[in-house]
């Protein structure tokens, strides 16, 4: 496959989304503006201008009318995905890490991160059809997490949000109450930080990625380690695909070493697995830096990686990737 | 295998350790430099204000890298320093952060006063500088040549806290007092040894002379020759020291290559031959005059293909629009000289080739420091002539790196 490169970024990549359609991708990096490209040709469709920091991660709605973007500025954002419209601003004391809207698109899951002599947290704020009605009341604030909470998303029908972080343990609360109601295994569990969460398609299981070089699956409502994917590089990025029974995983040597040592001590493939039998399929080179961003397309026919380079590689699978035997 | 290179030439290794000894180790001079050993790996315990760190998360920084766990803090205690870390590692967050933490905010006159070799250097670091010092309210002002003078005396004579400027256009600022000086606490020589050398030194004496007597100076670098080392010592107060030897300032994270030319005439064949691999993500070509640098952009243009270029002769108005599009992508492929040798830093160059290898040693380092910056892996490729084996030899030999022929698949490295 050769992939098409996608140049708009002046700074590392950190996030990639896709709408549900598929037919859009959402970029996010550390200059202030994240894109929307189309997902079939790579072309750039517009920006949205009006972060004032890194912006780490992003969310669209199911009917890709509204985009929410989680930023260092200590600050989220709402957008008309549209026009590129700012329509809401929710403001922190923390810088605003990772974003995510619940099912039926009325509520969203904000995390902060420890900063100065602020917890981390794990925010649920309600999301107004009409703007002019959006408030910036929380509903819920989830606290008791010690270091980042790197990816926090919702459990299936909105009962439950799952956070994961630097302190290397999966946890599970009520949404109802806000209470912790399960917490990852200690020794079957990460043994490191936590940088990347990624559902199934039907949110009956999750991919988990770590910097102890592992990728795990849990199964979302028991909180049960379902399988392990070993590689040899810390790991910041992972996704499971919607179509077959495959994973992919991406990451490489931590950004402030990677111009100290030799070129074949990166390790910025995507690395594929076959998610049951936990092997090794392929991989996919091109980055010249870490991976920090990976997503499939809905339809499971492309994925999109994004990397500590700048660039947004857009990769469409040739036909002997639906065929590959194990 | 030829021996050792000849003495005094500019690559002898034994000359360079031998004079570097003898500045670090002076008997009359132990008390030249302070000690300062503390290491902070994270910004939180570094004791920086909270809007300077909040500044620094919002600009996406997590960790400090290891120039700046060493360097930031004391800076901020107002300590003389030298500091020297490979390209790309974070030496102007460092300078950028240890002057935020040290302005007086509540007085809109200029405290520090930053220096660097070129336009687009000093521009750069304006920009960080104003990122960093966000929510500080900072007022930094980029003060270089090819500009409105009118239009710098208005900013100036508004109040501004820091200004980052070039050598020239700032002495004109000082001398016309549209910049005045009093409150200048602060002074920063960015590519310090380029600043130190001879094309630059007189004016930076001339500065430094119109500066309040009591002053702390910062200077940062990636190579720190014991020339530049030496005269140092004539303004500074036992700075506090980072150096690196010759022989670890080579990052591993840059492929190094050469491809034997032969002749000065084929080495544009090469290059276009090379086109399509130069084109996959962005390139910078040195060379060493203006003139070619006109010349072979001409030549590639004529072939057909794609480049920019840019030199200091040009107008600034066209430096400025050129450096836009390279940073943005719009133009892939960049023909310079030195000018862009030094600081420059975008994202996605990951490719730099010599087209000329430099006349100057040190520019070397920093010619193929534009790509592998922070992050990042890099691939440099040297075009050597016979005339030039010679001066290849002695770089690996000087660095302590190892330059292989370019193999046929040069795609693959990017």
């Amino acid at each position: 496959m050769r992939p098409i490169l996608m140049k708009g970024h002046e700074r590392p990549l950190t996030f990639l989304r896709y709408n549900r359609d598929g037919d859009l991708l959402f970029s996010c990096a550390k200059d202030h503006t994240p894109n929307v490209w189309f997902a079939d040709n790579g072309d750039r469709l517009g920006t949205y201008r009006g972060h004032n920091g890194a912006v780490w991660s992003c969310d669209v709605s199911r009917d890709s009318t509204r985009l929410i973007t989680g930023s260092a500025d200590q600050t989220a954002k709402l957008w008309d995905v549209q026009t590129g419209r700012e329509l809401f601003t929710f403001r922190f004391d923390a810088p605003a890490r990772s974003v995510e809207f619940a099912i039926g698109d009325g509520l969203a899951v904000i995390t902060t991160d420890n900063f100065m002599e602020n917890v981390p947290t794990a925010q649920v704020k309600r999301i107004a059809e009409d703007p002019d009605d959006q408030s910036e009341e929380s509903l819920l604030v989830i606290t008791g997490i010690k270091g980042r909470i790197n990816r926090a998303v919702w459990g299936p029908l909105n009962r439950t949000i799952i956070t994961a972080g630097e302190d290397a343990t999966i946890r599970i609360w009520d949404t109802e109450t806000g209470q912790c109601l399960k917490e990852s295994d200690k020794e079957q569990g990460h043994q490191k930080t936590i940088t990347s969460l990624s559902k199934s398609a039907d949110w009956s299981h999750f991919l988990t990625g770590s910097l102890d070089k592992s990728a795990k699956l849990w199964d979302t409502r028991t909180l049960t380690l379902i399988k392990t994917y070993v590689t040899e590089r810390p790991v910041n990025a992972v996704d499971i695909s919607p179509l077959l029974d495959h994973v992919v995983i991406g990451g490489g040597q931590d950004a402030m070493n990677v111009t100290m040592t030799d070129r074949r001590a990166g390790k910025f493939e995507a690395k594929f697995f076959h998610k049951i039998l936990q092997e090794e399929i392929g991989g996919v080179k091109g980055h010249f830096g870490p991976i920090n961003a990976l997503a499939f397309n809905p339809d499971g026919r492309s994925f999109s990686s994004g990397g500590e380079d700048g660039y947004v590689r857009l990769h469409h699978f040739d036909s002997d990737y639906f065929n590959i035997k194990i | 295998m030829a021996g050792m290179a000849p003495e005094g030439s500019q690559f002898d290794a034994k000359h360079y350790d031998s004079k570097m000894q003898e500045l670090l180790h002076q008997g009359d001079n132990e008390e030249f430099f302070t000690s300062y050993d503390e290491v902070f790996e994270s910004f939180d315990d570094m004791g920086l204000q909270e809007n300077l760190l909040r500044g620094i998360y919002a600009y996406g920084f997590e960790k400090p890298s290891a120039i700046q766990q060493r360097g930031i803090v004391p800076f901020c205690k107002g300590l003389d320093v030298i500091q020297q870390a490979q390209s790309g590692t974070g030496k102007t967050a460092t300078f950028c952060s240890g002057i935020l933490q040290q302005l007086d905010y509540g007085l809109v006159e200029c405290q520090s006063l930053v220096l660097a070799p070129t336009r687009e250097l000093a521009q750069q670091i304006e920009k960080v500088m104003r990122a960093l010092g966000d929510y500080l309210g900072v007022k930094v002002h980029a003060c270089v040549g090819g500009t409105s003078v009118r239009e710098d005396q208005r900013i100036l004579a508004s109040g501004v806290h820091v200004v980052v400027g070039t050598p020239g256009r700032v002495f004109d600022m000082l001398r016309r007092q549209s910049l005045r000086p009093d409150h200048i606490k602060m002074f920063v020589l960015d590519e310090a040894d380029e600043m130190l050398s001879r094309g630059f030194k007189d004016q930076i004496y001339d500065i430094f002379q119109l500066l309040p007597p009591k002053i702390q100076v910062g200077v940062f670098s990636a190579t720190m020759p014991p020339e530049a080392l030496e005269i140092t010592r004539k303004f500074m107060n036992k700075p506090v020291r980072i150096l690196v030897k010759r022989d670890e300032l080579t990052l591993e994270g840059i492929k190094q290559f050469y491809v034997n030319v032969e002749k000065e005439d084929w080495k544009l064949d090469t290059l276009c031959d090379l086109y399509e691999t130069l084109a996959i993500t962005q390139s910078v070509i040195f060379v060493n005059t203006r003139r070619k640098v006109d010349w072979l952009t001409d030549k590639m243009r004529s072939r057909d293909h794609t480049v920019s270029a840019t030199h200091g002769d040009m107008d600034q108005n066209t430096r400025d629009i050129i450096m836009r599009e390279f940073r943005s992508g719009s133009s892939r492929v960049l023909i310079t000289t030195d000018l862009l040798a030094r600081g420059i830093d975008v994202q996605q160059v990951s490719l730099v080739i010599n087209y000329d290898l430099p006349t100057q040693p040190e520019n070397y380092l920093h010619r193929i420091g534009r790509s592998g910056r922070f992050g990042r892996k890099g691939v440099a490729i040297n075009f050597v002539t016979r005339d030039d084996e010679r001066m290849l030899f002695d770089i690996q030999r000087f660095y302590n790196v190892t330059i292989e022929e370019l193999p046929a698949n040069v795609a693959d490295l990017l």
